[in-house]
Order: C-alpha cells, then sequence, then structure tokens
C-alpha cells in the first residue's frame, strides 16, 4: 500500500467515517491479505523436501518488519473455520524478500499435519512481529558452532545463510543430527554449502544409520576446538538436554539457544494446579470451577450467570487441561478463550488472569 | 394456555438433557461451512453499506435516494441483528477471529457493547420473563404483564410503545442505566459513569452519519442526512418489530420470582421455552430477522450460531409434542397482532388467574397445578 494511502485510510477522519468498525474490516473486502497495521502474508511457493515436512515461501504485506536470524513468528492458520496459531522459526536470511518457514509434522499436532498436508499457493496466513534472541549480534564471530536436530535446524540455517550472505564465513563448524538423509531437511542446500565454502564444516550424523548420539566422546571427535567457538544450539528438548552439559564443560564461550516447546509435565486426572499468569498467583485446581478457584484466590474476575450461558467470564488459557463441567469431556487447549465458570482444572492450567 | 400441569421434576429433567444432547451435537460439529456462512453475512453487510453511502451521494436523485436508504437500512440491520447481537452473545468465538470475538466487538447502535452484554446477555437471558428481574419486560416504561403493577401512565402506552419504537436504538442505549434504581440501590454516580460511556458511544454515531457523509457530499449534504436518518429509523422500526415478538405474543408466560428460585437446569429450560414464541417465514426474512425469528432456539441456545437454529428447530418442536408443551409460532402478522393486543390489554388494570407452582417434594408429582 502507498504510503499516502496508508497515512490516509489511518487517519482519525477515515476511522470516524468507518466506525465503530475498522478500516481493515474494509480493506478486506478487496484482499485479505491488506491491512492498515496487521502482519499478513501470502504464500507463494511450497515445497515438500521430505514426507514429513513442508517449507513455505511467504510474501508478506509492509506490516511486516523484518527479523533478525534466527527468530520465530507467530503463524496463523485457519483451518476448518478455526484460527490457529503456532511458532514457527524464520529459515530466510534478513536480507531475503520472502518470509521461509518449514514445518514438520509434530505427531498428531493438528496444524502442522494440516500445513505438511494441504498448504498451497495462496493461502493466506497471519503473521505477527519477528520474536527472539538467538543471533543478538552484528556481526559473525571468528569461529563459530552450529548444532542442530530434526527440525532445529531451522533457526540455524538462519544464522549461516545470513553469514553467506554477508560473506562472513570464517570458520564454521555445523553439526546436524537426523533420522535418515532423506529425513532431513536443507540436506541439500547444506552440502551445495559445504562444497562452496571453504569455511565451512558440515558433519551429519544420521542416528537411523548407525550414527553415534551425541556424548562426550562424539562431540569432542566432531569438535575438538569447542572451546573457541560459541554455539548455536537448537532442537528437541531431550537432544537440548544432553547436549548443554557437554557444551559448557567445554566452552566458556556463550552457548545461544532455541527451544521449541516447554516440556510439559504429566498429571494425573483430577490434579491440578492452576496459575494465574497475570497476578503471579497459583492455587490448586480441586476446589470446584476455575471461576471459584480465582474466586478463592483472591482475584476477582467478571463474571456473569455463572451458569455458561452469558459469556462474561470468558478468559484466556495460555495452556493446560480443562474439563468442560456440562459435558465432563476433558480437553486441551493452548491460546483459548474459555469460560471460567463451566470448566475445572484436569490438569495442570495457565489461566491469564 | 397457562405453565404445564403434567409435568414431574423427572420429566422435566429427562426434557433438560435430550437438549443438552441437541446443544452438544450442534456445537461440536461446527466448522468450516459455519465460517463461510458469518463471512458471507459479513461481506453482504459491509457491500450494501458502502454501495448504500455512496449512492446517497447521488441523493439528490429520487431512485439513487431510494436504492441507498435501502441499502443502508440493509447493512444497519444485518450488522445490528444477524451479525452484532450474535457476535456478542459468542457465538462465534470458536474460530478465534479477533474481528468476531464477542470481547471486543463493538456494534453500530447507540448502546455500548459492554452495557448490552450486561443487560442482555446476562440480565435477559438469565432471569428471561421473571417480573421483576427481566427487565425487558417492559423496559421499565410499559406494562407488559399481569404482574406489574398498573398506573395511569400506562393509558398512554400505545403512545409510548410507537415512540420507543421509533427511537428503539436509543432506548436500548439507557436500557441498562436502570433509572427506576436510582436514588434506591444504585448511586448518581454510577449512572454517571454509564452516562459518560453511553454518550461516547452515541457520539461516534451521530458524528458519522449525521456529521462526517453529510459533509463529504458537500452542498448536497440533505439527502445524505435524511437518507442516515431513515436508515436508523427504519433499523429501529424493524427491529423493535421483530424483539417485541420474542416474547410478547399471545400465550407467552411470565414467571416470578418465587417460583424460580433453585431452578434445575431443565427448568430454566423449559421457562425458556415457555418464555418465548418464534416467527414463520422464508430463510432471507429469518437472516434478516438475526434468527431473532427463532426466539425459541436462540433462548434454549444462546451461543450456537444462529443459522443452526433453522436445523435444530423442528427437533425442538418434536420434543414439545412428545412432552405435550406449546411450541409458539405464527407469521409476522399474527404474533404482532398478539403483541399490539397485549400493549393494548394492559394500558387497563387487569389481572388473569394463572397456574401455580404446587408444593409437592416428589419427583415424580407435577411441578404445577391449575388455577383454583
Amino acid at each position: 500500500m502507498k504510503p499516502v494511502v496508508k497515512k490516509l485510510l489511518g487517519s482519525s477522519f477515515v476511522g470516524a467515517l468507518a466506525s465503530p468498525l475498522s478500516v481493515d474490516d474494509y480493506l478486506s473486502l478487496i484482499d485479505s491479505r491488506l491491512s492498515l497495521s496487521e502482519p499478513r502474508g501470502r504464500v507463494t511457493h511450497v515445497v515438500r523436501q521430505t514426507p514429513d515436512s513442508v517449507t513455505l515461501e511467504i510474501e508478506p504485506n509492509d506490516n511486516w518488519q523484518g527479523h533478525r536470524p534466527g527468530q520465530h513468528v507467530l503463524l496463523g492458520v485457519v483451518l476448518d473455520g478455526v484460527r490457529h496459531s503456532r511458532c514457527f522459526s524464520v529459515v530466510s536470511a534478513p536480507s531475503e524478500p520472502m518470509i521461509e518457514v518449514t514445518i514438520k509434522r509434530n505427531g498428531d499436532g493438528r496444524v502442522s499435519n494440516f500445513l505438511v498436508d494441504h498448504a498451497e499457493r495462496g493461502q493466506l496466513v497471519h503473521l505477527s512481529p519477528a520474536e527472539g534472541d538467538f543471533y543478538p549480534h552484528a556481526e559473525a564471530p571468528r569461529k563459530a558452532l552450529l548444532l542442530s536436530a530434526g527440525s532445529g535446524i531451522t533457526p540455524v540455517m538462519s544464522v549461516l545463510r545470513h553469514w553467506i550472505a554477508r560473506d562472513e564465513v570464517a570458520d564454521v563448524v555445523f553439526v546436524h543430527y537426523a533420522r535418515t538423509r532423506d529425513d532431513m531437511i536443507y540436506a541439500a542446500e547444506l552440502e551445495a554449502m559445504a562444497r562452496r565454502h571453504d569455511g565451512l564444516r558440515v558433519e551429519t550424523v544420521f542416528t537411523a544409520d548407525g550414527g553415534r548420539r551425541l556424548d562426550d566422546a562424539t562431540l569432542d571427535a566432531l569438535v575438538p576446538d569447542l572451546a573457541q567457538r560459541p554455539t548455536w544450539l537448537c532442537g528437541p528438548a531431550g537432544f537440548m538436554d544432553a547436549a548443554e552439559p557437554l557444551i559448557a564443560a567445554r566452552s566458556n564461550e556463550t552457548l545461544h539457544r532455541e527451544q521449541f516447546a516447554a516440556t510439559r509435565r504429566e498429571t494425573a486426572h483430577g490434579e491440578g494446579a492452576v496459575r494465574f499468569l497475570n497476578s503471579d498467583v497459583a492455587a490448586s485446581g480441586e476446589s470446584g470451577s476455575l471461576l471459584e478457584v480465582a474466586e478463592g484466590a483472591g482475584l476477582k474476575p467478571n463474571y456473569g450467570c455463572r451458569m455458561g450461558i452469558c459469556h462474561a467470564c470468558k478468559c484466556r488459557v495460555a495452556e493446560g487441561s480443562v474439563r468442560d463441567l456440562r459435558t465432563n469431556r476433558v480437553r486441551d487447549v493452548r491460546d483459548t478463550d474459555i469460560q471460567l465458570c463451566i470448566h475445572a482444572a484436569a490438569g495442570d492450567v495457565a489461566v491469564e488472569l | 394456555m397457562g405453565k404445564p400441569t403434567h409435568l414431574s421434576k423427572a420429566d422435566i429433567a429427562e426434557f433438560g438433557r435430550e437438549l443438552d444432547a441437541i446443544r452438544d451435537e450442534v456445537m461440536n460439529d461446527l466448522g468450516e461451512s459455519d465460517a463461510r456462512y458469518i463471512r458471507n453475512v459479513l461481506k453482504t453487510q459491509r457491500y450494501s453499506e458502502v454501495a448504500g453511502r455512496a449512492l446517497l451521494m447521488a441523493g439528490f436523485l429520487p431512485p439513487a435516494w431510494l436504492a441507498g436508504t435501502g441499502l443502508l437500512s440493509l447493512s444497519k440491520i444485518l450488522e445490528n441483528m444477524e451479525i452484532g447481537h450474535n457476535v456478542m452473545h459468542g457465538q462465534w468465538d470458536w474460530m478465534n477471529d479477533p474481528a468476531l470475538d464477542s470481547s471486543t466487538y463493538e456494534w453500530d447502535n447507540t448502546c455500548p457493547a459492554h452495557q448490552w452484554k450486561h443487560s442482555h446477555n446476562y440480565m435477559h437471558h438469565t432471569f428471561t420473563n421473571i417480573v421483576d428481574l427481566d427487565r425487558d419486560v417492559g423496559y421499565g416504561i410499559l406494562r407488559m404483564s399481569e404482574d406489574q403493577d398498573w398506573r395511569p401512565q400506562h393509558l398512554a402506552q400505545p403512545l409510548t410503545a410507537a415512540t420507543l419504537a421509533a427511537f428503539f436504538q436509543w432506548g436500548v442505549a439507557l436500557h441498562d442505566l436502570e433509572v427506576e434504581r436510582l436514588g434506591k440501590d444504585k448511586t448518581f454516580k454510577e449512572a454517571a459513569v454509564q452516562l459518560r460511556e453511553i454518550w461516547g458511544k452515541a457520539r461516534k454515531q451521530v458524528l458519522k452519519d449525521y456529521l462526517l457523509f453529510p459533509a463529504l457530499a458537500g452542498p448536497m449534504f440533505a439527502p445524505v442526512l435524511a437518507g442516515n436518518f431513515s436508515a436508523n429509523l427504519n433499523r429501529n422500526l424493524w427491529s423493535f418489530l421483530i424483539i417485541f415478538c420474542g416474547h410478547f405474543t399471545d400465550e407467552v408466560e411470565m414467571f416470578d420470582e418465587s417460583e424460580t428460585a433453585d431452578e434445575t437446569r431443565g427448568e430454566w429450560y423449559l421457562r425458556q421455552l415457555l418464555g418465548s414464541s418464534n416467527l414463520s417465514g422464508s430463510v432471507p426474512f429469518h437472516i434478516l430477522s438475526g434468527h431473532l425469528s427463532y426466539q425459541i432456539e436462540h433462548h434454549l441456545f444462546p451461543d450456537m450460531p444462529s443459522h443452526r437454529y433453522r436445523e435444530v428447530a423442528p427437533k425442538i418442536q418434536e420434543i414439545c409434542e412428545r412432552y405435550g408443551l406449546n411450541y409458539n409460532t405464527g407469521p409476522l402478522s399474527k404474533q404482532f397482532g398478539g403483541v399490539v393486543k397485549r400493549i393494548l390489554r394492559m394500558s387497563l388494570p387487569h389481572r388473569r388467574k394463572r397456574n401455580t407452582l404446587t408444593s409437592e417434594t416428589s419427583t415424580d408429582a407435577p411441578v404445577y397445578a391449575e388455577a383454583a
């Protein structure tokens, strides 16, 4: 959108004409990617590098402020009428015009499976400002270690592409763990990069083909001079839990890490600790509905009919396991608004109250 | 008609369970086609608004004025009834779309969404037709039930009702002020806060419809002003018509506080059914009414996406037949005729015998008994 048009449409005069709707509500009649302030994008290219992944190239609108290497973005897609949001690392370097993300199937995860199976050109995606401090620097270090496993390759690729684009690859070792070569995303691109750049050494370990998992011996063999290398680390929780102490024991250089998901504690049904994030209060979930638990903890959430009709007590749950007291059904929710009066904790719950 | 004297507590509990099952079936089925429906309604509303306002710019030509006013009226009616009222009920929250979120949606009506949600979603839907608790029974100015005390001012209520109809959105805007409580259990300070909120909202519509858009037309402002005023008036009259047919037709039951204390879920469902009435008509008619033509289904399931009431209605009718309950429906002319009769009848002091709660405690004994 031309800046002068954007300025006009964003003026309070035009806002008053659109009131109580927003100008965006009318812009969506023309093109759903248009917005005065929200970053959104359209999928321009879809590649399925492996059977369990999809790589999307996204053209953002002019509300996208760019990103630093290794940052992540909250991608919103509509699936069966419902908008779902998930975090993905931006693989593209900041200098690239399009945003590239690669999504891997995450177990039964609805969004990842939907995108891997059904993502297509022209699809609208909602974006967020890029976040994360995986790579807070202005310049590349003299020596570096990039260490990743599985889908953890995504933020690390972003850092590497950034260095290559600025010709800053002096002495980089890239160690990546995958099950097999066919499972490994960006395998071909990495091989080509290693051929073209003397300063880049790529070591891939395929654990299903006999490659040994990361331990003292393998790390020393692969990266003997780790002591001089700052490290960028990303991978599944188990991999990171194993790698961090090994690296810390060998190097005083900075370890930069990107973790995709906090490990969820398994709790038995019916037990539940309810955390009220905004008030920094915790309570046992056993004393009744979430509304009653909140009130028992001294909080004053909005309420109305207290029977699930008027929606006055609706509150966002960041993540947790809740039971609908009307149907007794339990479901896991994440970033969802629920009515506090008719739900109880069925496991740990984090409420934004 | 009277309250049903043949139903026991056990019957009513089973009735409630059957309704719960119907609700669950629909709510678990929501998906892409529902989302597509509401998106189409949004598009229709916004296109007609843009086209209507554009045509009014040429409103000095009578055909353009008529078409423009008609389209703008359509857009305001759709926005208030099929979109606004339903979105604020939480019917579309499941989509996770910020444009359809009940906690942030603001509608094109002088009534602030926050106050509407309190007086409507909470008070009206929880205390439906309980005479001293549901303030929608007469809106504090009309006598719509024998259980409300008659006062001389009610003699003028046909005129009061007509005035309320013409300025309905303003009546709605002032509704949550609860002026009858002022000086008693409501302070003037509380009312002042609300009034500021109401003015803050109303001011935006007044500015938009009666100042800014006419100003954009320059010397041809008069047709724009007249068109915008007429569109607001048309919306007021239409929504008054539909809304009053929801609870004030013949055979609708009113309740008092004592008979609804300790209400079970099944009894709540029963009161919603007995206190509401439907309108028959075509699908476009239903959409224009915001599906409030399915007032019964709406009161049973306020947060169910409105277009689903159409498929649920035959199931509700079937249940009513089996339980020997009246399913109050009819064409607009008949139902509104009943409303007019009620307004006229209530303008005179009048009381009739009603079926009352029995003092039976067994779950198999009838809950209501014939009036002596």
